[in-house]
């Protein structure tokens, strides 16, 4: 027997009480951990994720939006600014490093970002496994990635196209995965670094895919697929042997091709791709064929001029299919272009111009850049500079001010939680007058009644912060879990062993002081009064 | 071993002065104190049990002066050497019989003997619901009870207020039998108040206030 085993007893006679004193208690400590973990890992993405990054270059917009998309990526970026212009940028001598970066794709929620070697560095992101990127579509992923996607080095995956998972515009070449970073609990975690080539390459290839699709149809995009597949794995060598066959035996072929073509179309292009047989030549014909009838007027504009002057007519040609177009594919244009006219050259110099990027991190090398830096860029070009610091710091401001509102909403709680407590602590205390009296006629001492008293709140308290920390992390695994893709974008952060503290110290301090209030009637109790009001 | 010396006894709100005739008991001595309803039965009884502090006068018990004792040492004397019993009868709700009576020796500081325990409650007739919660217990059982804590320290005296009001004939007889019995058995004082005429025979001592 001792004061503790009495206490358990009492606690345990009473399983309405208790209940309810652990229910209030740890729905107060659910509140003020779980605000306190969300603030905490809101400030720790922000004020980590900036990294060395002083300055974010964009496309006209919002300021906020930019760094939301470049510097955080959480939000859609403004717009694409030309790489040229970028490139101009980074030759100031105010900056230490800028880092260009492009976006377009995601693979499951999680994006693809085409940077060069400086990225990772801002992050001090070091490798853990496999190499740098060496060629085109080879990526680096981040921890989080490599665990809640399983990828390994050596896998490979199709992206889709946009920011957010889904299953309707799947690229047709893959990423092949050949490093991963040690985590760093910055953004780099869950982040997909590729080349700007990689990036460059994968949306030429879509908007290709775009135009069979229009001219074939269904059918034909799927042949397509293997075709663009055939091409990414065998490529240059592929190409150029392909080429070496055009150039040597078909030149007339080409002719013969533009013959039928005054008819049909564009084969030409098909022509210079892989499979350029006879059989899917005629499937050419056939879909075309029915194209002619249909469809856009520009094309019949198109072929009216190419019955008068075949080699101006591939050079339009060019230019409006290639839009933005890649290495390779000037590769195939220069070995045409080797037998043929000058003009490519030209339209294909426009074309390297023409590449566009996301936005343009960049680092000073001191701060007097700041002043002069930004304003210029945002007067002089039809882009604009935003300070990630200032621009979160905003954004901090305004959550803050959230934050604030739920924090005093559970600290309110915890005093209400708290005067529960009271009132029915000081409840039990009077139904328990005569059990005290009896105690103490028993021998027991005023402190000996105060320590039983202590001991059960104590019980009740450390069982409502058990409760309420399990509550959290419970809490926190489903909310992320029926939003699997704000999971991928939200690093949560373990609470520090000093905020547990501060709650659950906070949390005492108010047991306590409503403990000692419903407990001081029985420091003033009169025995006799209690034992003679018997009834 | 029983002493009272011109024990006197007012209420703070109340102008009422009690004074008590002067007890003095031997060892082994037993004493019924009659009185009707109001007279100060209970706060006799209290101010023997070291509850209440006299205006005037000493309360000795066991050669001890209860005047001299304060606080802590006046629980601790209480909860060693004085057994109360109480007109309903009470008893730790939380708890069940046996931890009832190993919590009174455990706040009296005595050692917690099982085989006395067992004893006891054979003598009593409550071996048999040891494990029994207080409010599963019938009003005759908790009586038992009652008497079963109030002696199961060892106390040099114990004090029953009305201990028998409550009860029909039959009860009656059976409980002061036991409490004199119980007394008998540790060498303790019997002090019995009580406006019940049927325990009356039982004593050789009374007296009326």
């Amino acid at each position: 027997m001792s004061i503790w085993k009495i206490s358990f007893q009492n606690i345990k006679s009473k399983p309405l009480y208790t209940f309810l004193s652990i229910f209030v208690l740890s729905l107060s400590i659910v509140l003020l951990l779980g605000i306190q973990q969300l603030k905490s890992s809101f400030k720790h993405q922000m004020n980590t994720n900036l990294g060395e990054i002083d300055l974010v270059i964009g496309a006209k917009g919002s300021p906020l939006q930019l760094v939301l998309a470049s510097v955080l990526h959480l939000d859609n970026p403004t717009g694409n600014i030309s790489y040229k212009e970028a490139k101009k940028i980074s030759k100031n001598p105010m900056i230490k490093s800028a880092v260009p970066i492009s976006y377009g794709d995601n693979y499951k929620g999680f994006r693809i970002i085409g940077t060069n070697e400086k990225f990772s560095p801002l992050y001090n992101a070091k490798l853990q496994k496999g190499h740098v990127i060496k060629n085109s579509m080879e990526v680096v992923i981040g921890s989080t990635v490599a665990e809640k996607l399983n990828l390994k080095i050596g896998d490979t995956f199709l992206s889709s196209h946009g920011l957010i998972e889904n299953e309707i515009e799947v690229h047709a070449t893959p990423f092949k995965v050949v490093g991963i970073f040690k985590p760093t609990q910055k953004v780099i975690d869950r982040l997909i670094i590729t080349s700007l080539e990689s990036i460059w390459d994968t949306h030429n290839h879509e908007e290709e895919i775009y135009h069979g699709h229009h001219h074939e149809g269904e059918e034909h995009q799927d042949h397509h697929h293997e075709n663009h597949a055939n091409h990414n794995k065998e490529k240059k060598d592929h190409h150029h042997e392909n080429h070496v066959n055009h150039n040597e035996a078909k030149k007339d072929h080409h002719h013969e091709n533009h013959a039928n073509h005054n008819e049909e179309k564009k084969n030409h292009h098909h022509g210079s791709h892989a499979n350029h047989n006879e059989e899917k030549k005629d499937h050419h014909h056939g879909s075309h064929a029915n194209h002619n009838e249909e469809k856009k007027d520009h094309h019949h504009e198109n072929h009216a001029n190419h019955n008068e002057k075949k080699k101006d007519h591939h050079n339009e040609n060019h230019l409006n299919h290639n839009g933005e177009k890649k290495d390779h594919h000037h590769e195939n244009h220069l070995n045409h272009n080797e037998e043929k006219k000058d003009h490519h050259h030209e339209s294909h110099a426009n074309h390297n111009e023409e590449k566009e990027i996301t936005s343009l991190l960049i680092t000073f090398k001191n701060l007097a850049a700041f002043l002069t830096f930004p304003r210029k860029i945002n007067k002089q070009t039809n882009m604009q500079a935003a300070l990630p610091k200032y621009e979160l710091d905003k954004l901090y401001e305004y959550t803050g001010a959230g934050f604030k509102t739920i924090s005093w909403i559970a600290y309110l709680i915890l005093l209400i939680s708290g005067m529960i407590l009271f009132i029915s602590l000081y409840k039990m205390v009077k139904e328990r007058a005569f059990d005290f009296a009896l105690l103490r006629t028993y021998g027991a001492s005023n402190f000996q009644l105060i320590k039983m008293m202590i001991y059960e709140e104590l019980t009740i308290v450390f069982l409502a912060f058990m409760l309420g920390f399990l509550l959290v992390k419970i809490g926190f695994f489903f909310i992320f879990n029926i939003l699997k893709v704000n999971y991928t974008q939200i690093i949560l952060q373990d609470l520090s062993f000093t905020e547990i503290l501060q709650t659950g110290i906070l949390v005492l301090i108010m047991v306590i002081l409503s403990s000692s209030l419903a407990i001081y009637p029985i420091i003033k109790m009169n025995i006799s009064t209690i034992l003679s009001n018997e009834k | 071993m029983v002493q009272t010396n011109n024990l006197t006894f007012q209420y703070k709100k109340s102008k009422h002065v009690f004074s008590f005739p002067n007890i003095s008991l031997e060892k082994q001595d037993n004493l019924l104190i009659l009185g009707k309803s109001g007279i100060g039965k209970t706060t006799l009884l209290h101010l023997l049990a070291g509850l209440l502090k006299p205006s005037n006068g000493d309360v000795i018990i066991d050669k001890m002066n209860l005047s001299s004792l304060h606080d802590n040492s006046l629980d601790k004397f209480r909860g060693q050497n004085i057994g109360l019993v109480f007109q309903k009868n009470y008893a730790i709700q939380s708890l069940n019989l046996i931890d009832n009576l190993q919590t009174r020796l455990f706040l009296s500081k005595k050692p917690i003997n099982k085989t006395l325990i067992d004893t006891l409650l054979m003598q009593l007739g409550l071996d048999s619901h040891k494990k029994s919660k207080i409010n599963e217990l019938s009003v005759g059982q908790l009586q038992r009870l009652n008497i079963a804590l109030s002696v199961i320290h060892n106390p040099k005296v114990i004090l029953a207020d009305e201990p028998t009001s409550s009860l029909d004939d039959e009860n009656c007889k059976i409980v002061i039998e036991l409490l004199i019995k119980q007394a008998e058995q540790t060498n303790a004082n019997l002090i019995v108040i009580t406006h019940d005429n049927r325990i009356k025979s039982f004593f050789q001592n009374s007296i009326t206030l």
